[in-house]
């Protein structure tokens, strides 16, 4: 993991004392509520339906054991014993108290943890794939490009009012696990002919009201650029972005009212007066950055294996859990373990204080203190040793985190929605468990992969858009109604969801979704995923499934 | 006429400003003294403004095209950039551009919704003047350009080294500012907070923080009687660069004439028994005086100076003393003393450079070789992990000896 030096220890506790001068000045009237709102966003700061709503980075997903205790102490603490991960990577608390925020602040800074620009119209925190540096996949190790990126753009004092929010995201996999296409800006990480790591660059793309894949505006970046290029690109959207209509500033707006083609070149001649600039990674900041990402002390393959083939036979939970949450590593004797937080009832990505202490003693018994958050809102060990698999299987189902459910129908992403979320036009927590009653363990593992994502409004921090079956929250007469999507994806490649029809009331959201599901068991051939069988049959029969009384126009 | 906070030479001010801004594009003619005019103007009329009598100044509009300006300098005497909401970053665009693509040197200013918390960002895009909004006051907007005493990215103009690009000297920078942080912070807590100097590199240095800000913590040292005369000469170098009274702690002479009687003058390298009786009676127990009644005290102690040492925390509390015990200086390194003390022209003692790195008693400090462990010239004939004079005492009195066995 990255640990900080006196630089960027210094900056988050200065970060931090500056905003107590902020709140003070604010709680005593001195700084209108106006003038302290971007302020407070842009140190996480956000007020909710019911109280203030404090979120923190988690950059690029890493934590240590002690920063998820602290976490969870802030919980305890601070708000009410629980905090929420979110699809991109972070925990929010719901409850804290404006006047508090200084003090957490403090204790965050303590462990090397921060909110800075996780709101606001900024460059937010970055994210990057959960299985970075293990994945058996890995082109590229992300992370140090990603801490390289998170340093770059921490007070870059050119691009701290942007005309709306921006989002980075890596991917250095085969397979894309971060989601790119539907990033402000994604770089996807692999080698030259030579060895060197050079980067495909794309620009516009997000979710939101207008959802759009980003195009490719440059390929082969060296990696050396990679911020010389990130500035020309912020350049280009902070002069020329629109700021007049809140709904149309957004990067992708921009890259598409011009042209993919037409930015890209105008990033290039920005980048022209850059590159070779001051802002080129030098090999001495890289070294020393990428020596904070070295392997841990794994074992040999051959001590770290075990046959577990009895114990799976013997318990089929166990078995189960294995084949669902458990993936390959890098190295054989090794995996990588989800630890779900999809229990039906508690909210997707919701975690009692308790729990973060229990899931840290997971890591540091099993995972050399390290966890991953991924934006599927689950968390992460990246490094357990195959012999330990059946101990950590036993202590995670004492723990509560054993659901075998990662990547199946209830493995559900929802966004905080009406119940906290002061935009929300429609709840989405009580959806997903709505939506997770229908289906028990033998179901879901007779569907297999299936995606559905859940948000409380066209915001999209669910991800409905590349959601398999996607659900989305709308306002009608002050009503909660939902729409559903189907065909969404955020892989390879990732495709944004098609509108079934009309939208449908809170108590037909289940039954419609069973009904898609029925439509993908009767039509599937072999072992053919839900994804693929609307890859090969289209949205048709889904439609015609999901409004049965409805006579579809031909 | 509004108040203009300026920035020249690193030095902040604050001055009335006599510039007249114009606000619409399309004069004939312009009012004597000096204006400031839209782009436009300046662009289309520059012969007739730069023959006008008082300087001409341009401004930008957010929308404007920066790049527009190329060329057209001359007879500029300063540029000036709107903000018209403190959320429109298009101005920092702008600064950038002009100071970095133009080369546009001269006085660069910011005007409209001009707040504290922005002028930072804006001084490191590249203004060196903030027209202060109406109703605001200067002072209250001043603060904002000390918020933060390093970045990771370069600035326009403030030459302080970007942590991206030169990280060596970035974190000697943050060390220093934490070092500051820390301080202020102790002696705002702890009024009656005590620095136990021994007139080192370190202590000097802490020594130089403590006068530079003025800070309100008391200095003592401790005569035990055997120090070198180049160690005590330190009082006096303080007293005359600083201005500061270091207070002199001395053994009970009753104390030194008794042991010295009983086991003769160089009992310390007889036993770490006797060595650790001398330390007692010449410093422990001035220092316990030193020290008691007070909340808090601080000390020059890093972390690689000893294996006795790697986990040594920046805030401590001194169980044995009952008291908050600080390392302010916990993890700088000898090369970020040094450098420190060159750059401020910190007076050090002369045996440093004699190949002394750590300074004790004269019997019982020798020079080192190069190489060597920087206290293997303290009681040299004893085993590294005893090294400790018993100053720094663990919460049952022993001497801390902090997981020995993994530094090892
Ligand atoms: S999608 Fe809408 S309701 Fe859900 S968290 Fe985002 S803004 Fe709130
Ligand atoms: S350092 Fe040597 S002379 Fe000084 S007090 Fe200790 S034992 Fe005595």
């Amino acid at each position: 993991m990255y640990r900080y030096d006196a630089v960027d220890r210094l900056l988050v506790e200065e970060r931090a004392a500056q905003f107590r001068g902020q709140t003070e000045r604010f709680l005593k009237g001195e700084l209108s509520e106006d003038a302290f709102k971007p302020l407070r966003l842009q140190n996480g700061l956000y007020v909710q339906r019911h109280a203030p709503m404090l979120r923190v980075a988690i950059p690029y997903g890493m934590l240590s054991s002690d920063q998820l205790r602290v976490l969870g102490r802030i919980a305890r603490e601070y708000d009410r014993g629980y905090g929420h991960f979110t699809t991109r990577q972070n925990i929010q608390y719901n409850w804290v108290e404006i006047a508090r925020v200084p003090d957490i602040l403090d204790e965050l800074a303590a462990v090397e943890m921060h909110g800075i620009q996780t709101s606001g119209n900024c460059i937010r925190n970055t994210t990057t794939d959960h299985l970075a540096g293990v994945a058996a996949d890995e082109i590229v190790d992300p992370r140090p490009y990603c801490e390289l990126m998170r340093q770059w753009s921490t007070f870059n004092p050119e691009f701290a009012f942007l005309p709306r929010k921006f989002k980075v995201a890596f991917n250095g996999a085969g397979q894309n696990r971060a989601a790119t296409g539907v990033h402000d800006l994604a770089f996807d990480l692999k080698l030259d002919a030579a060895g060197e790591v050079v980067m495909d660059v794309m620009a516009g793309g997000g979710q939101g009201r207008t959802p759009r894949i980003g195009p490719v505006i440059k390929r082969d970046l060296p990696w050396r650029e990679m911020l010389t290029y990130t500035e020309a690109v912020l350049r280009a959207y902070n002069r020329w972005g629109r700021r007049d209509n809140l709904y149309k500033a957004r990067i992708k707006i921009l890259v598409e009212s011009i042209g993919a083609e037409r930015f890209a070149a105008d990033v290039e001649d920005e980048w022209r007066h850059l590159k070779g600039g001051i802002a080129r990674i030098t090999d001495e900041e890289f070294q020393r950055i990428n020596a904070c990402f070295t392997d841990p002390a794994y074992l040999s393959d051959d001590e770290a294996s075990a046959d577990l083939s009895g114990l799976r036979v013997q318990h089929k939970r166990f078995d189960a859990w294995l084949r669902r949450n458990v993936v390959a590593h890098k190295r054989a004797g090794y995996a990588a373990v989800t630890l779900s937080l999809k229990r039906t009832g508690p909210a997707p990505g919701d975690a009692t204080d308790t729990e973060m202490e229990r899931a840290a003693d997971l890591a540091d018994r099993f995972s050399f203190g390290e966890l991953r958050v991924s934006h599927h809102q689950n968390l992460v060990l990246a490094h357990v040793a195959r012999k330990d698999l059946f101990d950590l299987w036993q202590a995670a189902e004492a723990a509560g985190f054993a659901e075998p459910n990662i990547g199946l129908v209830t493995d559900i992403i929802a966004c905080p929605g009406g119940d906290f979320c002061a935009l929300a036009n429609a709840r989405a927590i009580p959806i997903a468990t709505a939506i997770q009653e229908r289906f028990d363990a033998a179901k879901q593992e007779a569907i297999g992969e299936l995606a559905v994502k859940i948000s409380g409004c066209i915001n999209s921090c669910g991800h409905h858009h590349v959601g398999h079956i996607g659900v989305l929250g709308v306002d009608k007469n002050g009503e909660e109604w939902y729409q559903i999507l189907v065909g969404g994806r955020s892989d390879n490649e990732v495709t944004l969801g098609t509108i079934l029809g009309r939208s449908i009331k809170f108590d037909e959201v289940p039954g419609m979704v069973e009904r898609l599901v029925d439509v993908y068991l009767n039509a599937r051939e072999g072992e053919e995923r839900f994804i693929d069988t609307v890859g090969r049959i289209g949205i048709a029969p889904f439609k015609a499934a999901a409004y049965p009384d409805k006579v579809q126009a031909a | 006429m509004s108040e203009i906070i300026r920035i020249a030479n690193k030095r902040i001010a604050v001055e009335n400003d006599g510039w007249l801004l114009l606000n619409e594009a399309g004069a004939d003619v312009w009012p004597e003294g000096d204006v400031i005019v839209p782009l436009a103007d300046w662009l289309a009329r520059r012969d007739t403004l730069k023959s006008r009598t008082g300087r001409t100044g341009v401004w930008l509009a957010p929308a404007d095209d920066t790049l527009s300006l190329k060329d057209a300098f001359d007879g500029l005497a300063l540029i000036a950039v709107q903000f018209p909401k403190f959320t429109d970053g298009r101005g920092y665009s702008h600064a950038t551009l002009l100071r970095r693509r133009l080369g546009w040197t001269g006085e660069l200013r910011a005007f409209g919704e001009v707040l504290r918390d922005q002028l930072f960002y804006m001084a490191r895009t590249g203004f060196d003047a903030f027209v202060v909004p109406d109703g605001l006051k200067a002072e209250a907007l001043t603060g904002g350009l000390n918020d933060f005493s390093v970045a990771y990215q370069d600035a326009v103009v403030d030459p302080a080294a970007p942590a991206l690009a030169n990280r060596a000297a970035a974190v000697r920078e943050a060390k220093i500012a934490r070092t500051t942080h820390q301080l202020q912070k102790i002696a705002a807590k702890h009024p009656d907070a005590i620095f136990a100097t021994s007139l080192s590199a370190e202590d000097m240095v802490i020594t130089d923080l403590i006068a530079r800000h003025s800070l309100p913590i008391h200095i003592t040292t401790l005569d035990t009687g055997r120090l070198h005369p180049e160690t005590l000469g330190m009082i006096g170098e303080v007293k005359s660069k600083y201005g500061i009274d270091i207070e002199v702690m001395h053994p009970v002479a009753e104390a030194v004439e008794a042991h010295v009687a009983t086991h003769g003058a160089f009992a310390f390298y007889e036993s770490l028994e006797l060595r650790k009786a001398c330390c007692g009676i010449r410093k422990v127990e001035p220092l316990n005086r030193a020290l008691s009644g007070r909340s808090a005290w601080l000390t020059g102690q890093r972390r690689d100076q000893a294996v006795t040492r790697v986990h040594l925390p920046e805030a401590e509390h001194d169980e044995a003393r009952g008291m908050a015990k600080y390392n302010p200086l916990a993890d700088w390194s000898w090369d970020d003393v040094l450098a420190y003390a060159a750059r401020f022209d910190v007076p050090l003692n002369p045996l440093h450079a004699r190949g002394y790195p750590s300074i004790g008693c004269e019997p019982c400090t020798r020079a080192i070789r190069p190489g060597e462990d920087p206290r293997a010239g303290r009681w040299w004939w004893e085993q590294a992990d005893a090294k400790e004079c018993g100053l720094h005492v663990g919460p049952d009195g022993t001497l801390t000896r902090t997981n020995l066995e993994s530094a090892a």
